[in-house]
Order: C-alpha cells, then structure tokens, then sequence
C-alpha cells in the first residue's frame, strides 16, 4: 500500500498532503497529552509490525494493524501513523518523504473510518459479536486503504486503473488475515487489559 | 538517542539538516513532476555526481530495481498500449532511482538526532516532535521484546499454521503492548514530575549559514530549471 517515490503526479501528491494536515492537525489537537505515550508506543507497534512477515504459500506478507491502530487510538491515529510511515520512509526506505502525506491519508482515513464505525460495536457485551466486528473492521480497513491507493493512482494518470485494480485484488487475501489479526488482538484486549478500548 | 549529536556546534563546511531536508524535498518535487527526457537528463546530473563521488549501498539499489522491473512489467501489461505503459513504467523507474540517490546520500545518514534537529527549526508542532522521540524510544523497547517473543515462538512451535499462527502474532503484539504501557506509564509520570511536556525539547533554532543560504538558492534554480524544461 505504500506509494513510492516518483509515482504519483503533482495533483495527487498535493491532495495527500492537504488531507493528512488536516486531518493530523485535528488528530493532534485531539490527543490528551496524557495519551501521547500511548499513541506512541501504538504508533511503535504499527511500525514493528510491518517488519514481520507472515508466509501465505510460495508468497510473503507483512502485517498493518490499521483497523487496530484506529480502533485503539480513534483521531490519533493520524499523527501515529505519520510519525510511523516518516520512520519506515527513513529507516527501511518504504514509501518516501514526497509520499508520506498520500501514504499517511491512505492508511489513516481507513482507520479513521473503522473507529466510527466499529468503536462502539466492538465493546459490545456480546463476545462473538465483537470479535465478529472486530474481523470485518480489519478486513474492511485493508480494502479501504487498497482503494484509496488506487484512487491516488488514479488521480495521478487515469491509465493507471487497471494497474490499481489489479493491487485491490492483490489485497485481498492480506484483509481476511488483518481480519482474523484484528479480532484476535480486541478478544485479547477485551479480556487483559479493556482501558485500551476505552 | 545520541543528545550529544543534537546539542554539537556545527562546523562552518556542514549544511544544517533542515536545508537538506528541504532541498531534498524540492528536488523530489522538481523531479515527481517531471515527464519529459529532457527534465530528467538535467535532474539526473546530481544523482550521477553523487553516485561516482559517494559510497552508495548498491545491495539497496539492486533491491529497489528489481521491484522496479516487476512495476514496469505491471504498468506495460495493464496499460491500454503496450509501448506507452513501458515508457511510463521506465520513466517512473528512472525517477525512483534519482530520487532514491539523492535521499540516501542526503538524508539517510543524517540520524535521528539531527532530523530531530530539523523538526525543531522547521516549527513542527511540539506534540508531534514529542510523538516522534517517544515512538523512537518504543520502537527500541518493543523490538527487544517482540524480537524474543518471536524466537520463542518459532522454539515452541515450529510448525504453526493458519489461524493458530495469526492468533500467536496477535497476542505477541498485544502482550508486548501492554508491557510497554506498564513502563510507558512510568515514562509518563517522570515526564510530568519534570513539569510536563512543555520545555520536553530544549534544543534551540541555528541561524542559517552562508553555505545554507548558497545551497537553497541553488537547488531553488536548479528546480526551476528542471520544471522549465518539461513544459518547454
């Protein structure tokens, strides 16, 4: 999902940046300072997870926690994930710096989106209700993100939209198992520790 | 995190942080808007320089290219014509590599400290810069961490498969979590008996130097140049 460098046109790379200013900036006014080292180390724990691959037959996948990161830090998820993606562009090279606003509304907005959905369900009394929440909102935040990707690469040419369908159908199978991911980890935080959830 | 690197005077031949970053992003810029050969032959002329004149990481470059050559492959099959998603795919290629020398000579081996350096100068919102230091300092915590809870994992259960191996990775990364919040929590107090998050960054603003003025005035009509050239 990441874009690289070089790849999105003028219009696209100044929408991305409009948006994610935007919505940091409310992210950040959201944020309690007494929050800030929870956001961060959500924000470390979306960075450590795309280091960890995960085997899908002859192929390899990394995880994202999208749905997580929106679920657990709602507006906040914003400023984390641009502070993580601006570490993975400097550290390991994914993405860019040119990009970071298209990359961070890209995977921001989905989550965003997830956490006005899904929050309140996903604290349901109702175990399998949530967990069953939970796995559609990690699904759903994947495929979201895809899409996005794919109308970023739209805007940028619109030749490129067979290419962006063919990276959508390429995420699916990464949204059934951020899905599962997802429900497993709001069951386990359901039961340890539910002030994240709060 | 390397204080001593933040608080360093800075010697009259370094070009402060900030410049390279904004020129690199300039220069970026310049190059992402640029589609006609001519455009790109000019904005090729530094990465060239740079590549024979620095010591460049070419296992990174062999890497980057061969998932370029897969993006072109992409971009040509699923263009309308052939020969025109080739050219598109080269001349996204061909941009990548540019912009990918230039930052990795440029900004790469910075470090933390001195783009934390130049989040100061730039005026990034104070939250954010908080943000940025604690996600550093978790990142180092958790990588421990998750680190030896995947070896573990992989001593115990070598042959996980499935669902079962999912639920392991997310109860890893939650029992990872919230041992960090534990020692989070402390961090949090020590930092409010220190009076709070305001005055969290003491690093001040560096008047810019007469190299820094000269290196944005160059690469401002160097950009220039190049977007004059594509729409020439």
């Amino acid at each position: 999902m990441h874009n690289s460098e070089g790849v999105l046109s003028g219009t696209a790379l100044i929408a991305g940046w409009a948006g994610s200013i935007t919505c940091t900036a409310i992210g950040l006014k959201k944020t309690d300072t007494n929050k800030i080292v929870r956001t961060a180390l959500i924000s470390s724990a979306f960075f450590l997870a795309s280091l960890v691959n995960i085997r899908i037959g002859p192929s390899s996948t990394h995880l994202s926690l999208l749905a997580p990161v929106g679920l657990i830090l709602g507006w906040s998820a914003f400023p984390a994930m641009l502070i993580a993606l601006f570490l993975q562009a400097i550290l390991f090279h994914f993405g860019g710096l040119l990009v970071l606003g298209a990359n961070t509304f890209i995977m921001g907005l989905p989550a965003l989106i997830v956490y006005i959905i899904f929050g309140k369900m996903i604290r349901s009394e109702n175990k399998i209700f949530s967990g069953v929440m939970a796995f559609i909102a990690g699904s759903l935040a994947i495929i979201m993100a895809a899409c996005l990707a794919g109308v970023f690469l739209g805007i940028s040419d619109r030749n490129f939209i067979e290419a962006a369908k063919l990276l959508f159908y390429a995420h699916i199978p990464l949204a059934l198992i951020e899905g599962a991911v997802t429900s497993f980890m709001i069951m386990f935080l359901r039961k340890t520790a539910p002030e994240f959830l709060s | 995190m390397n204080i001593e690197a933040i608080t360093e005077s800075r010697s009259h031949s370094d070009i402060s942080p900030e410049v390279l970053l904004s020129c690199s992003v300039i220069y970026a810029l310049a190059v992402s808007l640029s589609d006609s050969i001519y455009a790109l032959a000019l904005a090729s002329v530094i990465p060239l320089l740079l590549v024979i004149t620095k010591k460049l990481n070419l296992s990174l470059l062999v890497k980057l290219n061969a998932f370029n050559l897969i993006m072109i492959i992409t971009i040509a099959l699923t263009w309308p014509d052939f020969n025109g998603g080739l050219t598109k795919g080269i001349v996204i290629a061909l941009r990548v590599n540019m912009i990918y020398i230039f930052f990795a000579v440029m900004i790469y081996p910075l470090g933390y400290a001195k783009i934390f350096a130049a989040m100061n100068s730039l005026n990034i919102p104070e939250k954010l810069r908080v943000l940025f230091l604690l996600t550093l300092r978790g990142i180092f915590i958790m990588h421990e961490r998750y680190s030896c809870a995947l070896i573990s994992l992989k001593l115990r259960a070598k042959n996980l498969h499935g669902l079962m191996k999912l639920r392991a990775f997310a109860y890893i990364t939650c029992s990872v979590l919230l041992q960090s919040s534990e020692r989070s929590e402390r961090m949090l107090q020590a930092v409010q008996c220190r009076g709070g998050f305001s005055g969290f960054i003491q690093t001040g603003h560096k008047a810019m130097s007469p190299y820094d003025v000269i290196m944005c005035v160059c690469f401002a009509v160097y950009a220039i140049a190049i977007i004059i050239l594509n729409y020439a």
